[in-house]
């Protein structure tokens, strides 16, 4: 992802990226209308080259009115996407899911390598709050409005009012899930430094931990609500007490090993972040290990076990550059742009109370934890934004209860598009107004000089 | 093993292959082609341990065209370049005409061959014949630069040697492109053989050109990757689905980087550390790829074809001799030298047998992989004893004898 604040473009520019990205399209218009048939595999080079160009010009052309790069990226996806233009598939768009397995452990990295234990002391009070309060109030005001608009939502219809009610809590928990990869896209893009970003930062990735224990307490408790049978079991925290633990055991060896590499070879950070990436999520999700957390955890140590985590954090940008365009381009290609027209009332009212009640529960805690001025105004707005997580979580739920899944889902599906589109620009907008990004001009330098003729 | 396993085991040779070209490399560590990274592939891949069994290879298919492409683009964007010199057009058109007649004693003969005492369709046989020619034309440059910078050599046999093995990648790239333009299966029937070469280097050029706009008058790393990449992959992927030639379309674009972007250089310093890197990985795969099991005819061919090549570059060498001063007495040994090959050869093969999976191109990658192994047999050895012959490598010195302690001294 480019960095904010690009040295000042002229309209000549502007033209030139404009003109590019009608070129890319195209180009891959003209292809894909020439050959329709898809060779297997083909397609996805293809697919990941326009993308991470097309999604490059979007954003630096959005950028003229303020939108975030990301929504540049997600544009991209869309009108390149199967339901728009259909330059990109499918079957494409499933073939691109490594590239998502590595985005997301390089988010997870960086998002521990940003957490620092001083500025987690200084946010502490603050994010105890937060944690209690975004947990159980939006949880419970958004399963309420979930209940109350229940009727208008087929997949429910012939739900009795406790399978409703534990429909409606699951629901809630979905509702307190973020996103740390759009949190993370927004600050790698504005290199904002300030108590919104620190606390958006420490919040949103602590929240991660929290919001899947939540999940779990909410299935157990929903599962004799909808099913009208059998009884609450704490197996379930078991096995969840054991995959945390042993997820932050296993990042926090990573991390030490990461750091001893850092210090002692710091060459090739490339190669190694992308073994990383593809090799170790596979392998902790063949051991049973949330890869998020154990690369949070790895981050984590090696920025507070070690001097090494400017350069682990350098690497994951450079890296990150490319790799998130690519990601977050996806995402919008996979947005069902069809069912978001079909659900999309409902979807935008359920949408729009989550928006509410965290910015509630936002001030309430801000006052209770008597955070600054500036974190009272805008410690929300980091909240809105639900990404790949809460996709996750919906898919766990439709699998538990195959009953109403198919429909939870893609209700889930709906509103997540929404919150994915609107969350990073209100982020970036309370960034700005915080007066926390940075509007530095990346270093640039002028061209090697030509060799003198032999 | 799994995707996964053979995938980590990739990126470790690309680590390796990193660590060959950085800043604490040791000149020269190695084999020049890599072949010995082939012959590992091989030894791992289906036909011998099957320890990569050839689902896996197969399922590395789209990693293995991005690599051979971005092959493609790193050829271009330094074609004109040895170093920081440029290579003067004389030279550029001598290596070229050098690829040229190489390949064509080597297709003629494989023409003959294949149509006298083998069984193959026509089609198959002027495919066989066509890129057993474009992967025989190849000479790798890092053969030249592997003896250059361990002996040190300096002079114009070789620079002739560099110029003219980095000049033979033109050939290759643009009979490429003619080849899977008329090969059956390729996209826009309505066009002629022609206009599908012009669509698949056109895509290059355009991509190229709409790169050297974005890359801007500032040069910025970063953005200039993503750029980059995506314009080669976008050029690959694009290339790939019409059934044309990836490699003809990155090196077309990289060849425009090269003469249009006032960024030449800094794309150049740029891009080539990936080089080894890339070229570990599609070495060890295209070991992996070769099959041996083909009927006695076609083995027979691509004999036929290695010993059609030797002869070509020896003779060729020769004429060399009588044309120009700098090889002087060496031309058979320079002739020689020029059958080292490498990369290009590989990935040539490699991008046909995708293209065109059969027998056939089995053949054709076969036959690259024993030029790769000949070459590096004979090359070297002969470049080493043209440059000392013609005075550019110095003798080795005898070791000087031990100085004398102090002891011997005040004796």
């Amino acid at each position: 992802m480019s960095g904010h604040g690009s040295p000042k473009k002229t309209l000549s520019t502007r033209a030139i990226q404009l003109l590019s990205l009608l070129v890319i399209f195209g180009v891959l218009y003209g292809v894909t209308r020439v050959a329709p048939e898809l060779e297997t595999h083909l397609g996805t080079v293809a697919a990941i080259g326009f993308m991470l160009l097309a999604g490059t010009l979007m954003s630096e052309l959005l950028e003229t009115i303020g939108l975030p790069h990301l929504s540049g990226y997600l544009l991209a996806g869309i009108v390149g996407g199967p339901h728009v233009l259909h330059l990109v598939d499918h079957h494409t768009v499933g073939e691109l899911s490594p590239v998502n397995t590595l985005a997301l452990s390089l988010i997870a990295l960086a998002g521990g390598a940003e957490l620092r234990i001083e500025t987690l002391r200084s946010v502490a009070r603050g994010l105890a709050w937060a944690t209690l309060l975004q947990s159980t109030v939006v949880l419970v005001c958004v399963a309420g409005v979930f209940l109350s608009i229940s009727g208008y939502l087929p997949f429910t219809h012939g739900l009795g009012i406790k399978p409703l009610i534990g429909v409606s809590l699951l629901w809630g928990v979905l509702a307190v899930s973020r996103s740390p990869s759009a949190c993370m896209g927004i600050l790698s893009q504005t290199r904002a430094k300030g108590p919104v970003a620190t606390f958006s930062l420490a919040f949103i990735m602590l929240s991660d931990v929290v919001v899947v224990i939540l999940v779990a307490a909410m299935m157990m408790l929903a599962r004799p609500l909808i099913t009208n049978s059998g009884s609450v079991s704490l197996d379930d925290f078991t096995v969840l007490g054991h995959e945390i633990l042993s997820s932050i055991a296993v990042g926090v060896t990573l991390g030490l090993g990461l750091a001893i590499y850092l210090r002692l070879v710091g060459r090739q950070l490339l190669l190694v972040l992308l073994a990383i990436g593809f090799g170790l999520s596979d392998t902790f999700s063949y051991i049973g290990v949330d890869s998020l957390l154990a690369f949070l955890s790895a981050g984590f140590v090696v920025t507070n076990l070690s001097d090494q985590g400017p350069k682990l954090l350098h690497s994951i940008e450079q890296t990150g550059s490319v790799v998130f365009v690519v990601f977050f381009a996806t995402a919008g290609a996979d947005l069902d742009i069809p069912l978001l027209r079909q659900m999309g009332p409902v979807a935008v009212a359920l949408c729009a109370s989550r928006t509410l009640f965290t910015i509630i529960a936002g001030r309430i805690s801000s006052r209770v934890a008597d955070d600054p001025a500036i974190l009272k105004r805008w410690a929300w707005s980091s909240l809105v934004s639900q990404a790949g997580l809460a996709l996750g979580l919906s898919l766990v739920i439709a699998k538990a209860f195959p009953g109403f899944g198919p429909g939870f889902r893609s209700l889930a599906i709906a509103a997540v598009a929404i919150n994915e589109m609107i969350g990073p620009v209100l982020f970036k907008f309370a960034l700005d107004r915080a007066g926390e990004t940075d509007r530095h001009e990346p270093e640039a330098r002028p061209s090697l000089a030509p060799p003198p003729a032999s | 093993m799994n995707a996964i396993a053979f995938l980590l085991g990739l990126l470790v040779l690309a680590y390796v292959g990193s660590i060959l070209v950085g800043g604490r490399a040791i000149r020269g560590f190695g084999l020049a082609s890599g072949a010995e990274y082939l012959v590992l592939g091989f030894v791992l891949g289906p036909q011998v341990l099957s320890v990569v069994g050839r689902s896996i290879v197969e399922s590395f298919q789209p990693i293995l065209l991005v690599g051979v492409s971005w092959l493609g683009l790193l050829l271009g964007v330094s074609y004109l370049r040895v170093g920081q010199r440029v290579v003067p057009v004389r030279r550029v058109l001598l290596g070229i005409l050098l690829s040229a007649g190489v390949s064509a004693c080597v297709s003629a003969a494989v023409f003959f061959g294949a149509s006298s005492f083998s069984s193959l369709p026509r089609v198959e046989v002027i495919a066989f014949a066509a890129v057993a020619g474009i992967v025989c034309s190849e000479t790798t440059r890092h053969s030249v630069r592997w003896v250059v910078e361990r002996h040190g050599a300096k002079g114009p046999l070789a620079d002739l040697a560099a110029d003219t093995s980095r000049a033979s990648a033109l050939f290759a790239a643009l009979s490429l492109s003619i080849v899977n333009a008329w090969l059956p299966g390729a996209a826009l029937p309505a066009f002629s053989v022609l206009g599908r070469v012009c669509v698949s280097l056109g895509l290059g050029v355009v991509l190229g050109l709409t790169s050297v706009l974005l890359l801007g008058r500032e040069f910025r790393r970063d953005e200039s990757w993503g750029i980059l990449l995506g314009a080669s992959l976008l050029a690959t992927g694009a290339a790939a689905r019409l059934n044309l030639s990836p490699i003809s379309a990155t090196f077309a674009m990289g060849l425009t980087l090269a003469i249009v972007s006032r960024h030449r250089l800094d794309i150049k310093a740029m891009i080539t550390p990936t080089e080894k890197p890339v070229i570990l990985p599609v070495v060890l795969l295209a070991g992996a790829y070769v099959n041996v099991k083909l009927p006695t005819a076609l083995l027979l061919l691509v004999a036929i074809a290695l010993v059609v090549k030797l002869c070509a570059r020896v003779s060729f060498g020769a004429l060399l001799a009588a044309t120009f001063p700098a090889v002087g007495n060496s031309g058979s040994e320079f002739g020689l030298s020029m059958l080292s090959s490498g990369a290009l050869g590989l990935s040539v093969a490699l991008a046909f047998a995708v293209r065109h999976p059969g027998q056939v191109s089995d053949s054709v990658l076969l036959l690259a992989a024993f030029g790769v192994l000949i070459g590096e047999w004979l090359g070297p050895a002969a470049l080493r004893r043209a440059l000392t012959r013609e005075g550019e490598i110095k003798p080795e010195q005898p070791p000087l004898p031990p100085a004398p302690t102090n002891l011997e001294s005040s004796a």
